[in-house]
């Protein structure tokens, strides 16, 4: 795997960084955010995407925004993290999948052409003399640096993979469904090996702006380690944060040829949509996830949740788990108390967290629910980390709107 | 290796394209060699350096559905969908209004859109920076930030993430299975349909509502695209400047719109006694993982990727009597996608009639995959093959039969559709007749 967020980089520091119940919330100190009703967030500082690529590879970099950036930088951790012989890959059998997010335009880029066709003062943008002058005072490349796709696509050119490659936008499921289509791939033998990942990064004058004016988001400036409460008595909204989670997934075989340490099975994976947000539809989600993997709610050690921390969000997601587990008290561990809400990125990253709970026999406790909404019924992760003592992890993610996706991760062995 | 796959028919489809607001138009239009491309007209373009595109004319969401409302503040895209998305499901029965749709298991009904992003406020966001630079001609992000507040419009900023066509579609229309959006370039609706084929097959769905939507005709799209040098700019002949495979080819020339198809497991649609227009029956995703702004100049990709989608369907390139190319237009393009074709099919490309529609629609960028595909289904209903228009001069390195200026008779019964994209994203389907 490999990881840029809020808790550190790369796997066992991520992973230290999670147990301790470190917060990874902060305030913004890439911009100033003082004119936002939100000036915290969940940062990756000290990121310098040149260290991850090769040299002949860095002149690319001033044709890929931070998102992409972050992916690509991702995308080389895990594939030094999983030991790969890149050479000894089949490269037609070698996919890139990822989940991907609007990104915004820098908005220096737009300026010098700006400042020719708007006067003074004026709300009005004379595109007549954008079409003449403006826009030859932008650089050539410069909607390449944004398209969604070049996050899966700069790293297959990067590391040669010339296997299936696709992009999923859709908001914070997408890198889950990424990893969800991409297990499909390889269990129909159209691939043996995928990189498969999400990144994103909202913490920037345009995009931090645009969520303000219609997410439901944390207020709690004052408090920003303390901010996002998933499924606490006193959330008020999600705290947006931003990096990378690419996971190494890869048909069991092969990974044994190769002598790969495994680290954890994916049993199942099912998605769909919950019309009334009521978690019928999510709650349908996850019977199907664990019908396919041949389990029950018994095998199922802890729930890796969504936890946007958002009231109605975290209500209807709380539903489809009394649903579904009735009086099991299966405890839900919600990472984005620490880490944030990283868009498209913390699907990856959480199911990354519920790997590592398999493998290291760990399951990490949720921080920022000191009080438990009555009204979600659910049981809290809560304490110093336990010891996973069921066979599986049971991940869960969702949008507002009601896209939602399940999957059972299983220990190996 | 041979494998055992449900199959999966095509039983409705929806377009509202830059020649017409139904299918049949905007194929009728197409075999008359009609070009849909004309002045820009929903900004000021007229100094830009391409200042036409194919734009869908005359649209009113109100005359397809009666939930407009809902769509007030969406991009044009969602606009389009949405009307396309209601004429596939009214065309399959699978409305949810409709005795099958009210039959239907709508758990087992999903979405997999190519669709697009909304409309960017594009004056709204150059006059923030603009007004938020400070005395030195830098960008103060505190007052960028002051001003965007202010001035942008949340619902509609709300409206332009990915993840909003997806998601009015599924609750417009009740579709609680599977829902994708997926956003690979010039590929994306054709990659929506290979995938959501994949599911039926597997058995995770039943029936799929698959296309694309979008528009890139406002003016981040065509400043980017122009910067690109991408686009044509045959100021003086739009109507000539979309011209694939023709020597004097200058670039592509955008077009918009949305294309949908519902798809459906064979004994389902069976069973429902649905029309059944056409079998889906392969599909083949590859990168080219060369570089993000041209194709690999061998075709690396494009040709394991077409043969790739031929060995999904079981087909032979001998059993392929009419190719939908992606042909945009573009030297590099037209070039590539001719060297492949001819490498995967050998001698028999010279029997195959291979034509870009693109040359009447424009490039409908994340639509066109679904457009396409449902061309290939009429052509193989009716017959006729729709042309390549503006071809003029052949240029020695595109030597395929490209189904010149005018449409021709022809029985077709298997068709491959090409559509590669920015970054080397290349998908191909192949559709045929339906047969027991």
């Amino acid at each position: 795997m490999g990881i840029f967020s809020p808790l550190g980089t790369r796997r066992e520091p991520f992973w230290e960084a999670v147990l301790a119940g470190t917060p990874g919330v902060g305030p913004i100190t890439a911009f100033d955010a003082s004119a936002l009703p939100v000036r915290m967030a969940g940062q990756v500082t000290d990121f310098d995407a040149k260290l991850y690529l090769d040299k002949k590879d860095r002149k690319q970099l001033r044709m890929m925004a931070r998102p992409i950036q972050l992916a690509v930088a991702a995308a080389q951790v895990a594939l030094e993290d999983c030991k790969v012989d890149k050479a000894a890959l089949d490269k037609t059998r070698f996919g890139v999948v990822y989940g991907s997010c609007m990104i915004p335009t820098e908005l220096p880029e737009l300026a010098e052409p700006g400042k020719v066709c708007v006067e003074p003062g004026s709300r009005f943008l004379d595109l007549k003399k954008w079409g003449t002058e403006g826009i030859h005072a932008i650089a050539p490349l410069w909607m390449l640096k944004y398209l969604p796709n070049m996050l899966a696509c700069q790293v297959s050119i990067l590391h040669d993979a010339q296997g299936p490659n696709n992009t999923i936008t859709e908001n914070d499921v997408a890198g889950i469904l990424a990893f969800g289509e991409s297990l499909r791939i390889l269990e129909r033998d159209r691939a043996d090996f995928f990189l498969v990942g999400g990144a994103e990064s909202k913490i920037n004058p345009l995009s931090l702006t645009r969520q303000c004016l219609f997410e439901t988001l944390s207020k709690r400036n004052n408090d920003p380690a303390g901010a996002h409460r998933p499924f606490d008595k006193d959330r008020e909204g999600t705290v947006l944060s931003e990096g990378a989670a690419v996971v190494v997934l890869e048909e069991l075989e092969h990974a044994k040829k190769r002598g790969a340490e495994m680290i954890a099975e994916v049993a199942s994976f099912s998605t769909g949509f919950d019309r009334a947000r009521d978690g019928k539809g999510l709650a349908r989600v996850i019977r199907q996830a664990m019908a396919e993997a041949g389990v029950g709610p018994g095998d199922i050690d802890h729930i890796n949740a969504h936890g946007q921390g958002a009231p109605v969000t975290d209500a209807w997601e709380a539903a489809a788990y009394r649903e579904v587990f009735g009086s099991l008290q299966v405890p839900v561990h919600a990472l984005k108390g620490q880490t944030g809400n990283m868009g498209c990125a913390s699907g990856i990253l959480e199911l990354a967290a519920a790997g590592l709970s398999l493998s290291t026999g760990i399951r990490p406790s949720t921080i920022n629910c000191p009080n438990p909404d009555p009204a979600c019924g659910i049981t809290i992760a809560s304490g110093p980390p336990a010891r996973v003592e069921r066979p599986c992890v049971l991940k869960v993610t969702l949008t507002q709107l009601g896209q939602v996706c399940a999957v059972v991760l299983k220990k190996i062995g | 290796m041979a494998r055992s796959k449900r199959r999966i028919v095509i039983t409705g489809m929806g377009a509202v394209t830059p020649l017409g607001l139904s299918v049949s138009e905007t194929y009728q239009n197409c075999l008359r060699g009609i070009s849909g491309v004309g002045p820009i007209t929903r900004f000021e373009a007229s100094t830009f350096p391409t200042n036409f595109a194919a734009e869908v004319k005359g649209f009113d969401l109100s005359k397809f559905i009666a939930e407009h409302k809902r769509f007030e503040n969406c991009g044009i895209n969602g606009k389009f969908g949405a009307a396309a998305a209601n004429q596939a499901l009214a065309n399959a029965g699978l409305l949810p209004t409709d005795p099958d749709g009210k039959a239907s298991d709508r758990t087992r009904f999903g979405l997999y859109l190519g669709s697009g992003e909304g409309i960017t406020d594009f004056e709204g966001l150059v006059t923030n920076i603009v007004g938020g630079l400070d005395p030195d001609g830098k960008v103060d992000n505190k007052k960028f930030c002051e001003l965007s507040l202010r001035n942008f419009h949340p619902l509609h900023e709300a409206e332009q993430e990915f993840h909003t066509t997806p998601a009015h579609l599924a609750d417009l229309f009740d579709l609680q299975g599977p829902n994708y959006n997926c956003l690979t370039a010039c590929a994306a609706s054709a990659q929506a349909l290979g995938e959501a084929l994949e599911l039926i097959r597997r058995g995770d769905s039943d029936v799929m509502l698959v296309g694309g939507s979008h528009s890139m005709i406002h003016p981040m799209g065509v400043t980017g695209f122009n910067l690109l040098t991408a686009l044509s700019t045959r100021r003086d002949q739009p109507q000539k400047a979309s011209r694939p495979f023709d020597l004097n080819r200058d670039g592509f020339v955008l077009g918009e719109g949305a294309a949908m198809l519902v798809i459906e497991e064979l004994s389902h649609a069976k069973k429902r006694g649905a029309h059944i227009y056409a079998e889906l029956a392969g599909y083949c995703s590859t990168a080219d993982a060369f570089r993000v702004t041209d194709s690999h100049p061998d075709g690396r990709g494009a040709i394991a990727c077409i043969a790739g989608a031929l060995e999904d369907a079981g087909v032979t390139p001998s059993q392929v009597n009419y190719i939908n190319a992606h042909g945009t237009s573009t030297q590099v393009n037209d070039r590539v996608e001719s060297l492949s074709i001819r490498k995967v099919f050998g001698a028999h490309a010279d029997k195959v009639p291979t034509s870009s529609t693109k040359s009447c629609l424009g490039h409908m960028i994340a639509a066109a995959g679904a457009v396409e595909l449902i061309l290939c289904v009429e052509t193989m209903r009716n017959g006729m093959i729709p042309p390549t228009i503006n071809y003029e001069t052949p240029d020695p390195e595109c030597d395929l039969d490209y189904v010149p200026n005018q449409a021709r008779k022809a029985v077709v019964d298997c068709c491959l559709s090409n559509s590669f994209g920015f970054g080397g994203q290349n998908t191909s389907l192949v559709v045929r007749k339906f047969a027991e």
